[in-house]
This record gives C-alpha cells, structure tokens and sequence, in this order.
C-alpha cells in the first residue's frame, strides 16, 4: 500500500470531511421527513403528503411531479418528500429577523456554535474499522490511496466526541441569553442546567465501554465491544445502554425532555426569536446531535458495523459460501441501519410519551442515572476483571 | 452580585397553550410562580349586547359562537331559558332528541379537551386518536342539522326537524365502537408515569375554593362535590335517564382526568338510553310566529361540559327582543380559580392548570 | 386629522359627491332607542296592572253598557229596530302552548325565613317561573348575603351568578343588580335583587362570595356600577381606556366610534391618503366623524 504525501492525506482527508457533510445533510433531512411519516404511523394519518407551496416555483413543479409519481401505488406514499427541498429553500429565503435589543455578535455566533460543534463531533466517528474504500489507479492525484471510515482515527476518539459535543450547549445558552427575550432567556437556563447534569450520567455510562475494550478509539472500542463481547455487548451493558439512551435524549433536547424548548410552556424556548437560516442551523443541529448519539449507541452498545451478535462474526467466516462473506464482515450499511433504528426509536418514543417536568428532569438525572450508572460502571469493573 | 429578581413574563396572549387568546401576567422567581393575573377580554365581541337588539330566535345563533367546542349544550341552555321565560312545554321526543345530542357534544367537548390537555403535557398521539373520535360526532351533527360545529341544533319550542333517517345506524355504530376508543387512550395515559408524574397532586383546588370560587363542572366534581344540574335541578330528559356523576376527591389534575374519563362512559350510557327509550311524538310545540315576551326574569342553568352554563333573560313587555340578556359561562368563572391553582407551582404546572380548567376564550370574554 | 393638513393627490383632486354617502353618526347601528318601559318584573306591579288592566275592562264595559242604553232610547224615540246588545269582549285565546308565567305570592320557605329575618329590609318576595325572587334594601345587601350563606336553614353556599340591567326609564332607580344563589346541598336556587340608583356603591360580595370578585369587575366594566371594598375594581372585557359601558341602554350597538377605522397610528398620513383615494374612487364620501 503506497504511502500518502502530506498534500494527498489532506485531500483524502477533505474528501473524507465532504463525505461526512454529505452524510449529515442527507441523512438529517432524511430524519425530519421519516419524524413526519412515522409520526404519521403512529398517530393514524399520513403524514406529509405535499408540498405547501401550490403551483408555482422550484416546490409546485416537484409537487405536480411527486403527484403524478403518487399515481404508482407504492410511490405515494413518499409524495412529500419534495417537502424537505422546500423547507430547506423556504429557512434560506426567509427574513432573517434581529430583535432590536439582541446582542447582535452572540445572537448570530450562536447557531453556528451549536451546529459547528455537532458537525464536528463526526471527526471521531469511524463508520468502519480500516479501509472504508480504495480510490482506484486511474483516479488523479490521490489513485489507488485508501480512504479510512472515519476522518481523524485519534486515540481519544471518546473525550473529543464527549467535549466537542457539549460545545453544544454554549449554542443554546447563548441563543437563549442573545434574544434578550424571557421565554429564550428561560429556555437557555433550563437547557444549561439540563445539558451540564445529563453530561454526567452520559460520560459515567460511556466509561463502561471504555473499561471493557481498553480503548478510547472509537474503532478499536466498537471493534471490541463488537467482537470481544456477547451479543454486541449488549447484554453485559443493557443498564449502560438504556441509561446512554435516556441521557442521549436529554442531551438531544427530545421528548420527553425537550424542556429547553418545550412548546407548550416556552413557545420555542431559546429559539423563539430566531428565524430563517439561523433557526435552521439550530433545527439541523438538534438533528445532526441525534444521529451522533445514535451512532454513539450503535458504535459501542449495538456491535457497530458488525452484523452478527455473540462473537459469531470469527467463528463463521470460514464457513461462509463466497457470495455471502460480506455477512460476516462489517460493513457501514449495517452500521447505518442500526443508527436508523436508534432514530427510529427517537420518534417513536416522543409519539407515545409525555413530557417531563423540568423539576423531574433534575431528578431523573441525580437521583436515579446517576447512581444507576456507577453502578453499571462498576458491573462493567466486574465483567472486565473476571468474564474478559 | 448575586441579584434575586423576579421576572415578569405575560403567557400569551399569543402561545401555544393558552387554548386562545388567554394573556396571564405570571411573576416568576425562576420557573416557580409567584403571582399570576389572568387578563382576558382579547375575544370580546358583545355577545349579550347583540342579543339584547335582536330577536329571542335570533339570538341561539350567538350562543353558538361562545363556546364554540359545545355549541349543542349552549343550544339547549338557550332554548330552555327561553322556553322557561314564555312557559312551552317541549314535546317529549324533542326533550329525548335534545338529551341525545348534548351528551353526543359532551363527548365532543371530552375528546377536544383530552387531546388538548395531552398535548399541553406533551402526549402528542393521543391528540389525533380523540380527533378521529370526535370526528364521528361532528358527522352525526352534520347529519341532524347541517352544521358540524356551530350547530344551531335547537329551536325554541323544540326541534326543527326530526332524527333524519339512518340516524340510529350512526349513533349503533359510534356506541359500539366508543368504549374501545376509550380504553385506548387510557392504555396511553392512564397508567403512564410521566402523565401521572405531570398531573398527580398538580393545580390542586379544594372544595371549599371551589364552591367559594363558584367553580363547577368536573374541576369541582374531582374535589368531591357531587354537584352535577342534571342531577341537581333536572332539566331536557335526565330525570328519566340513569347515570352516575362521578367524583373524586384528590382534586388535583389527574382526578379531573378520571372524573372527565368516567363522565365520556356515563355519557355513553346516556344516549343508549335515549336511543332505547326514545319517544314518539311531535318534536316542535305550538308557538306563534313571533314570540313576544311578558315581564319576567328568568336564570336557567344546565351542566355543559365545561361546567354550569346559566342563561339570565329578562323580557319587556310586547317585545320581540330580550331586554337584558346575560349568559353565566362556566369558563369565566373557572377561570378565577387559576391564581389559586398556579401560584407556587412551575410554569409547566400553569399550562396543565389551564388545561384541566377546560376553557373556551370564546366563551368567557362573550 | 383634518382635512387641511391631508397631502392631496395631484390625480385624484375631489372626493367625489358620489350617489352614496356613508357617515358614521347616521348609521342605523348608532342610534339609540331608550326603552320606554321598565321591565322589572315584580309581584306588586303586576297586581297593580292586573287590577288596572280589570278596572279598564270593567270601565270600557259599563261605557259600552250606558253607550247601548242611550242608543237604545234614542231608536225607540226614532221607532227605529232596537241595535244589537253590546257583547262583553273575551280575551282572545291563542292556539298554541305558551303559558305565560305569572308573578305568584311567595309560598317557599326560604323567602318566607329571609323575610322573617331581615323584617323591614325585605322590599319584596315572590315566586315567577319556579323561581324564587327576594328585593332587599340597597343598603342592607351584604346583611342579607351574609344570611344566605350562614344561615343554617337557607346554607347558599355559591355565587353562581351576579350580573345587573339598566333601566333607563325607571325613576328612583337605575339598575338592577341580581345575585343568583345556588344551594348544592340543598339543590334550591335564590335571586337576590337589589335596585340601586346612578351613582350609588353598592357593598362588594365578595367578602362573602369570592366568586363575586370578576362578576363585579364584569358588572362595572359593562354597565358602570362601582362596588365598594372590592379588591380591585378594575375593567376586564373591555382596555382600561374604554370609553362607556357597553351595556348601558343609551350605548349604541357599534359603539361610540372607537372601533371606526383609526389612522392615529397613520404619523405620515399614507393610509388615510389611500383611503380616501379608494373611496373617492367607489364614490363613497368618507367622513371620519369625532368620538362623542
């Protein structure tokens, strides 16, 4: 395998970062459109079913085409996927509105430190162990070079997951301190103290995987807890997982602990006052935030890229027929399936449940994770010492 | 450095779940309520002003368009007052027919505030799993008077037409299928512990503020009054009809959750009665083509959904129009009862007080 | 803004006197027709006018009588044939099911004791309709709320509704403040009524019944009745500013005007330009009129 130059890592590297941005906003609009149609499911409707917009523009030529799409039994079903292209053209022309009184810097510093800090998180994150694909010999300037699963395969993957990630907050505080408004003022607390207590439990829960694969490289933990573990590791961490999960949807701002913006008692908490791309930014990070925990989950509770559970991946491979050897190899589409199932899972529960109050909240975190999580740390202590 | 600031922050009157243009003044020392205004009177378009100039037929068409989510229980309050001020005797089938469909708006009314109220809360599915329900009952409003929502359902004197044929399938149909609806939102709710969480020892509301706040409805019945008019002073067909009023005496929101839940059954139980036992016989008295009133004052007060709805009418003698007309909403008067429910809880607590008063802006600001 | 200070419109010189003029104070909704009557319903008026009404009859009867008589000898004098007797008239029956409820002497046992009671301070007890009607002294009104809600044997214990009508016509008096109490243990129903003049306070419920507390602000807000040691007296339906008490009978149905289209938001005077430009156009003469 050739060695890069300097000059030809950076531009697999950007290439690497294109593909990430490209994944982001491919799977994020993809995310808003499965909450319609599954909230939809869920709620015994259909869900978005057009475009808004009528008959004219960019939006009413997809609409008239989807429409006629929609003709094909099946395709009906998707007809309001134009939708997204249409919300995302309507947040970018829309007015973008500066209350008067706003701190004008950190008002517009702030959705870009929220959606920076979750775009950013993806750095760490390996889609899949080694070579994710080889770029081919006549390809110029970098042919034949492979491309790794993930851009920055640093040692502590973890700590710049977990650190960058509650860059986040500053976002929402800010935001909600910038409007200079009291409902955002009320959301960016209640989210301040919300993100910062939910930090613990997540990181105590994170440390789990840490002590059983000796690692806090993202691959080298999925890897192990993948392969080196029962059934993903999920049955030795199933406390650790829920516990992650939960706290995953408080760092995410989801019911049913969606207080920073709980409609109904803050309007739209800390982004009340924001409107167009800005709002969008906060909209497309609270996304991307979700695909992050759910790749977090699937990488180190759900066996990552690995398809089959219980250590079966090693003891198979030998015995499977040509054809059916990628069954046993991990692969990023089994990745991504597990991280659509975690969404999945996202909208299905704010479908079904209602919505903390910000006193239980609290207590959730303190009086029950927490402890849970030491205890589930120590469980992990007791696995690595006598079962591994 | 280390200031203690209270915060003044209006809830509404444009929000999310103020059900309508409620302003509430709220005084906050962090999320905890310390003082709470409701300011109202965003809606107000003079309603007895209007029926004061205009003619006792005339007038129903405004009582729709008070409490808009139960226009059928203001109908018949209506009617009743009237019918009280001149001296008619409904025909027996028209009293049934009337009961039917007040307990078909009760329901209505139910659905329209359990989805509500769960979604204030944050249950967003069980909104659409009540709509669909509600649904059928507008249909069958469509059905008997053309109009699904502002029904104008009653006349004075009676009815203006019939059960239209092909009513009773309906009203099978819904029956069978209610207590099934009904119990799927209860697997939802009921037993969840976030509701419960949410809703348990919350906007508490004794009985003795109640009764002293003038309070009704299901929000006093949860604090162990069984104070229910169609128990009470009997009016349309209930001295014929058996049911329960169901109380609680938690008087907090989830027993206003039970009690309303139970109330849907009861109600249920109200029209199979009906529809069993339903009379034959003329359904309009015989009245003159204009009604013209003698002195005389009257209060009629019938148990809407949301709590007693009192009609006060006053007739001139040889007038077409009522002299002074005064509609007593429950809403209105519920609503004061909210300082006292809110103040010392969390913010998220005023929007499920709001939510379990049950109110319709329409209606109290008239 | 008047007319003078208004930027015309080079194109548009003159409103047009256009076939249809619309002013405001003219309009139909506007005018104010006070009641002649006063439609209080009571139990010694309406034995008065019942004895009046009976009088009349029995009057016009023995007039009709004499009339016959003289008319009588008159055509026997003439020889003429004998006129037809006069036939005492019958009211008219209507074929329908009204049955008017009458005011009836007060046979319950509640107004019977609340009479007992307060004595002299009771102006009137009667029962209309199945409901029971008590007028006390303007004055000794919170004595008498006081009463009902203690008071073992009568034990009201809510205020379900207060509210007042105005009577313009009436002398002595103006209003009409009804208070509508509710038993719930003892399933019974009371109105209290007093008749205050214009001007006059009267005492608060609301020590008594706290629901009163809006009920009153309603009853200020909407006919002007101030009520003393209420806790706070202030409008509630209407803006604080408001102008008038909308349920008044000398206030018109539209209003004094508040509502007509404003321009006092309008500092450059666009909006009116506009205005008058459209109606100019539509031949209507748009005369803003001044608040009464």
């Amino acid at each position: 395998m050739p060695i890069p130059t300097l000059s030809q890592s950076i531009v697999i590297t950007l290439i690497q970062c294109l593909l990430v941005v490209v994944f982001v906003f491919v799977v994020v609009p993809l995310t808003v459109f499965a909450e319609r149609k599954v909230l939809g499911y869920l709620q015994q409707r259909l869900g978005s079913t057009r475009v808004a917009s009528g008959h004219v523009g960019i939006t009413g030529w997809m609409n008239r085409g989807m429409w006629k799409w929609g003709r094909i039994p099946v395709l009906s079903y998707w007809r309001g996927i134009p939708g997204l292209v249409a919300d995302i053209l309507k947040l970018i022309l829309k007015e973008d509105v500066i209350p008067a009184k706003a701190d004008k810097f950190v008002f517009f510093i702030a959705p870009a430190l929220s959606m920076v800090s979750a775009v950013v998180v993806f750095a760490a994150v390996s889609f899949v162990p080694g070579v994710f694909f080889t770029f081919p010999k006549w390809f110029p300037f970098v042919g034949g070079l492979p491309v790794s699963g993930g851009i920055a395969d640093i040692n502590v993957g973890l700590l710049w997951i977990l650190g960058v990630a509650s860059v986040g907050v500053y976002g929402i505080v800010l935001a909600g301190w910038a409007s200079n408004s009291k409902y955002p003022l009320l959301g960016g607390l209640r989210s301040a103290a919300q993100m910062v207590s939910y930090e613990v439990p997540l990181a105590i829960s994170l440390l789990a995987p840490v002590v059983l694969s000796a690692s806090l490289n993202f691959a080298e933990m999925s890897e192990r807890m993948a392969v080196g573990l029962p059934f993903w590791g999920l049955v030795p961490q199933v406390l650790g997982f829920l516990i992650y999960l939960t706290c995953g949807f408080a760092e995410t701002n989801r019911l049913p602990f969606d207080m920073p913006e709980a409609e109904n008692e803050l309007v739209a908490g800390f982004h009340t006052e924001y409107s167009g791309m800005k709002f969008g930014f906060f909209y497309l990070a609270e996304y991307i935030n979700m695909t992050v925990v759910a790749a977090l989950a699937a990488g180190f509770f759900l066996g990552g890229p690995w398809l089959l559970p219980f250590g079966l991946q090693g003891l198979l491979n030998p015995y499977l027929p040509g054809f059916l050897s990628w069954f046993g190899e991990p692969h990023a589409i089994f990745f991504a399936v597990k991280i659509i199932f975690i969404l999945f899972t996202y909208i299905w529960v704010r479908g079904t449940i209602p919505r903390y109050r910000y006193d239980q909240v609290m207590s959730v975190a303190w009086k029950y994770l927490i402890p849970m999580a030491l205890v589930n740390l120590l469980l992990a202590a007791l696995v690595r010492c006598f079962a591994v | 450095m280390f200031k203690n600031e209270e915060m003044e922050v209006n809830l509404g009157p444009q929000h999310p779940s103020t059900h309508g243009v409620l302003r509430v003044k709220l005084r906050l020392d962090g999320e905890t309520i310390t003082h709470c205004r409701p300011m109202i009177g965003y809606l107000h378009r003079g309603v007895e002003k209007i029926c004061e100039n205009q003619t006792f037929f005339q007038g129903q068409v405004w009582t729709d368009r008070m409490d808009y989510c139960s226009a059928v229980a203001n109908n018949l309050g209506w009617a009743e007052a009237n019918e009280k001020l001149f001296g008619i005797t409904v025909p027996r089938r028209a009293q049934y027919i009337r009961t039917m469909l007040n307990e078909f708006n009760r329901l209505a009314s139910h659905l329209i505030w359990l989805a509500t109220h769960a979604l204030d809360i944050g249950a967003m599915t069980v909104f659409l799993y009540a709509f669909r329900e509600r649904e059928d009952i507008l249909d069958m409003n469509e059905a008997f008077c053309g109009s699904r929502l502002t029904t104008t359902a009653f006349r004075i004197g009676g009815l203006r037409e019939d059960l239209p044929p092909g009513f009773e399938k309906l009203v099978t149909k819904f029956l069978a299928k209610f207590p099934s609806c009904l119990e799927e939102y209860e697997n939802l709710l009921s037993e969840n512990r976030i509701w419960k969480k949410r809703t348990v020892g919350v906007a508490k509301l004794s009985a003795e503020d109640a009764i002293a706040l003038g309070v009704t409805g299901p929000v006093l019945r949860a604090a162990g009054v069984p104070y229910d008019i169609r128990k009470a002073f009997p009016y349309a067909a209930y001295a014929e009809m058996d049911f329960e009023v169901p109380t609680k005496t938690e008087a907090d929101t989830y027993a206003r959750y039970l009690v309303r839940m139970e109330e849907m059954r009861q109600s249920a139980r109200i029209i199979q009665q009906c529809m069993d036992g339903m009379p034959e016989g003329p359904v309009m008295a015989k009245l003159p083509k204009i009604l013209r009133a003698e002195v005389n004052e009257v209060y009629h007060a019938t148990e809407a959904p949301k709590g007693e709805i009192g009609y006060y009418l006053v007739g001139e003698k040889g007038s077409g129009n009522p002299y002074r007309f005064h509609v007593r909403a429950p809403g209105f008067i519920n609503l004061q009862a909210l300082p006292k429910m809110a103040e010392g809880g969390l913010i998220a607590d005023i929007v499920a007080a709001i939510g379990t008063l049950d109110i319709v802006l329409g209606e109290i600001d008239r | 803004m008047s007319d003078e200070t208004l930027p015309q419109p080079s194109e548009t010189p003159e409103a047009p006197a256009g076939p249809y003029v619309y002013d405001y104070a003219a309009s139909p909704q506007r005018q104010i027709v006070l009641p002649k009557t006063v439609p209080l319903p009571s139990l010694v008026t309406y034995v008065a006018e019942v004895k009046a009404a009976a009088e009349a009859d029995e009057a016009k009867w023995q007039k009709q009588q004499a009339d016959f008589e003289v008319a009588k000898a008159k055509a026997e004098a003439e020889g003429k044939d004998a006129p037809k007797p006069p036939v005492r008239a019958v009211p008219r029956k209507d074929d329908n099911d009204l049955k008017t409820p009458w005011p009836q002497e007060a046979q319950d046992p509640d107004l019977l004791h609340l009479q007992d009671c307060l004595g002299g301070k009771v102006e009137e007890i009667f029962e209309q309709a199945g409901e029971l009607t008590c007028q006390v002294s303007k004055e000794s009104l919170l004595e008498a709320l006081m009463l009902c809600r203690q008071d073992a044997e009568l034990n009201y214990e809510m205020l379900a509704d207060q509210t007042a009508t105005h009577y313009p016509a009436a002398t002595g008096f103006a209003f009409s403040v009804v208070y509508h109490l509710t038993s719930i243990s003892r399933r019974k129903r009371l109105r209290l009524r007093i008749l205050v003049p214009e001007g006059f306070a009267p005492e608060s419920a609301v020590a008594v019944y706290p629901s009163a507390n809006w009920m009153e602000r309603e009853i200020y807000d909407m006919l002007g009745i101030r009520f003393v040691n209420h806790p706070d007296m202030t409008r509630i339906l209407c803006p604080e500013d408001w102008e008038g008490h909308p349920l008044r009978k000398d206030y018109p149905v539209v209003g004094w005007g508040q509502r007509d289209i404003s321009f006092r938001e309008d500092r450059g005077g666009r909006l009116e330009m506009i205005a008058m430009q459209k109606a100019g156009q539509l031949g209507i003469n748009l005369k803003q009129p001044k608040a009464e």
